[in-house]
């Protein structure tokens, strides 16, 4: 019985790892992919073009574009057009800075002052940082300005919010990224991967052969998704092993938590494979299905968006949604050192889900022999 | 030999009229047609709010007055928090890591007598640095908040010097949608497209139909060009729906010229259904043909092409590599056709390099399937 499987589940990996595309596929993909995110893909918002618009004696205007330029946010925009509107109209610039007429120092001195910024706001995400970068640019010239006429005046009285950040104070993209991107991958992976064996052996003809073999029903399911519970869990120890390397990401949690969290998961996608290999005639079939199914699931698990805003419907997706729980308990574990009611919370979310995947796959598998 | 003869229009029409029955015979691919942009509008559009909002923060107001009562209202009513009290003195870490709360807003105690003095009163924020769709909103969040709250609670508190006044062009109110849907097109389309060719090609290669093809007096031109012409009409009809969603579910406006526009299409299809064609001839096997294509075509249209993660913010080596897919420039016609007159002709190079690709990725793919074709 256990021989049985051995060897079901072994013709299965060596299927699997016979091909050499399908090991870069496999095990150097995953790594790319969070090299990737890691070096590549930022919230930040850097590289902006401004450009001013001012008289050529203005000296507060130039200061706050030096020091824009010298903050490493923003670049210098050249541009032959002197309507500032035009400039961003012709791409030559992403933001000016207008300076009132007349000139911003006279208008400083007449008290008041006003600065116009005009932002291309076709990027949502870009506008808004930008704005928030120049006004704190201008606020700290513009008080140093002050600081330098009034010293006698004293300083304004103000309240002084302070801000921390705790558990990644550099905003450090990988850190924020890795542990999503990790249940990212291993999710794509083991449903495409179990889906597509399943779906060949019925394509080819051998899944026939297969259940006329004297061996079991639940043999046969074991021995399809053993092997891939197994290369996701080579897998994540690879991502997270680069992602330490290379990024430095912490591990302040114990990594028993982060194996028995993962292996609960991965027996969700393997069933999920599973059942969806039941739906399908052909591989082309069960990979247009897995990756319909992929897409929202990363989504709608709040992995790259927030999900308190999202419609209720929506968000009612994202409580049944494994990736949700995987992706928060690994975020827990990895940044905060695992908080024991949330990781024995999700991982009793995990479980359920897990089952219940299971008990739904395997009625419909032998349903459908 | 003329054009006409080069390419058989009649016998190109026939494969077309196979293939389309072929697509219309499976209601999957159909199904997945249909379905897969209604979906991405449906969760890009509904669900993916890009403002901070109702962001939940435990406040430990060690000072209860009104004052500190009023710096609290200050945070419920710019609708980005979600303010609720906590025990003065509750341990942060332990908060943040319930992962209920992003972050923390710590009062200390003389809060008001401080203030009425005219001295700096502390207020602290500790944020959740883990979460980065929220750490970066509330972190853009704050600035405004202090100058607010200072103007709001501080007695005495001069105007600031100098203020900064925003226009954004273009998409005035920063309405996150106007900025997503658009690039809804790029992403449905280039999946779509590279996906099905690269599936279906490799699926005649692995059943041996396509040796049976190129017995037939059809030549390899006719069949590529016919066997790619219903899922051009695919994408054509993805965009549609979403250019129908757009403008009347979304209110995005579309302010360039619904030629150009159509021309970006164009080109952005053909780049993509002929690298889709270029892995299947190349694979020959669905497996690896899928892989390819999540490769060239997922990751690029969604990762590199500036749909959320802007180009501009990458290392140049990144930057320059997004240059190298279609995706980034078919994105940049899109933004700029829906969102921007496109008067100033700054258009041009996103169409030059396009059509340049085109040209290039299809003599890639011919040039392939030729010599896969002699022995």
């Amino acid at each position: 019985m256990i021989a049985v499987l051995y060897q079901f589940a072994r013709k299965e990996l060596v299927q699997t790892l016979r091909d050499r595309r399908m090991r870069v596929f496999l095990f150097v993909m995953p790594v790319v992919q969070l090299m990737l995110f890691g070096f590549a893909l930022s919230s930040e918002v850097r590289n902006t073009r401004l450009s001013i618009e001012a008289p050529p004696g203005d000296a507060l205007i130039h200061d706050i574009y030096r020091d824009a330029v010298g903050s490493g946010w923003f670049v210098p925009a050249g541009s032959k057009l002197s309507d500032p509107y035009a400039r961003i109209e012709a791409g030559d610039a992403d933001a000016v800075l207008v300076a009132p007429t007349g000139g911003l120092d006279r208008a400083m001195e007449r008290g008041g002052a006003q600065v116009q910024l005009l932002v291309n706001g076709s990027n949502v995400v870009r506008a808004r940082a930008i704005e928030a970068y120049l006004s704190a640019i201008v606020a700290s010239a513009a008080a140093e300005r002050a600081a330098g006429r009034s010293a006698a005046a004293g300083p304004a009285p103000s309240l002084n919010m302070s801000v921390r950040v705790l558990f990644n104070p550099e905003l450090d993209t990988p850190t924020f990224m890795v542990p999503g991107i990790m249940a990212q991958l291993v999710t794509l992976l083991t449903i495409v991967l179990t889906s597509q064996s399943l779906a060949r052996e019925k394509e080819r003809g051998t899944f026939e052969t297969l259940i006329a073999a004297p061996v079991q029903v639940w043999e046969l399911i074991l021995g399809k998704s053993i092997p891939y519970l197994l290369l996701g869990m080579i897998q994540i120890p690879l991502v997270l092993g680069a992602a330490v390397v290379a990024f430095g990401v912490p591990v302040r949690g114990p990594l028993w938590i982060v194996a028995l969290a993962a292996m609960t998961y991965l027996c969700a996608t393997v069933s999920l494979g599973i059942l969806i290999a039941t739906f399908c005639r052909n591989q082309q079939q069960a990979t247009m299905a897995g990756m319909l199914v992929n897409m929202p699931a990363l989504i709608l698990s709040g992995i790259l968006y927030p999900v308190h805003t999202m419609p209720l419907v929506l968000r009612a997706f994202t409580y049944v949604n494994p990736v949700t729980y995987f992706a928060e308990l690994l975020r827990n574990v990895l940044l905060k050192g695992g908080n024991p009611q949330l990781v024995l919370r999700d991982m009793a979310a995990l479980m359920a889900i897990a089952a219940v995947l299971t008990a739904i796959s395997v009625r419909r598998f032998t349903a459908t022999l | 030999m003329n054009l006409a003869n080069l390419i058989g229009f009649k016998r190109a029409a026939a494969i077309a009229r196979k293939e389309a029955r072929h697509v219309l015979r499976d209601p999957l691919t159909l199904g997945l047609a249909i379905g897969f942009p209604l979906m991405y509008v449906g969760i890009f559009g509904v669900a993916i709010e890009l403002d901070a909002k109702d962001i939940r923060i435990a406040v430990e107001d060690g000072d209860r007055t009104q004052s500190s009562r009023a710096l609290v209202d200050v945070f419920r009513n710019s609708g980005a928090f979600l303010p609720h009290p906590v025990a003065a003195g509750s341990d942060v870490q332990k908060l943040l890591s319930a992962e209920r709360d992003k972050a923390v807003l710590i009062i200390e105690p003389e809060f008001e007598r401080m203030l009425a003095l005219g001295g700096e009163p502390k207020v602290q924020i500790v944020v959740d640095g883990s979460d980065n769709s929220a750490t970066s909103g509330i972190l853009s969040e704050l600035g405004g908040l202090q100058a607010f709250a200072n103007a709001r609670i501080v007695p005495g508190a001069r105007p600031p010097p100098l203020r900064l006044v925003t226009r954004f062009l273009y998409n005035e109110e920063l309405n996150s949608k106007f900025f997503i849907i658009p690039g809804l097109c790029v992403v449905v389309m280039g999946i779509l497209s590279i996906l099905l060719t690269a599936l279906t090609v490799a699926r005649e290669w692995e059943s041996g139909a396509m040796e049976q093809l190129l017995a037939t007096p059809v030549r390899p031109l006719d069949i590529v060009v016919g066997k790619l012409a219903p899922y051009m009409a695919l994408g054509f009809g993805a965009v549609l729906l979403i250019y129908v969603a757009a403008r009347i579910g979304f209110g995005v406006p579309f302010r360039g010229s619904h030629w150009l526009f159509l021309l970006g299409c164009l080109l952005f299809q053909v780049s993509y259904l002929a690298m889709g064609l270029f892995i299947s001839v190349s694979s020959r096997s669905i497996l690896v043909s899928v892989q390819a294509s999540m490769i060239l075509g997922f990751m690029p249209s969604i990762l590199l092409s500036g749909f959320i993660f802007p180009v501009e913010s990458m290392p140049a080596f990144f930057r320059a590599l997004s240059g190298a897919f279609p995706a980034r420039w078919f994105m940049i016609i899109c933004r700029d056709s829906f969102l921007k007159s496109g008067a100033s002709g700054d258009l041009l190079k996103p169409f030059l390099v396009l059509a340049g690709m085109d040209i290039a990725i299809l003599a890639l793919a011919a040039l392939r399937f030729k010599t896969d074709l002699e022995p």
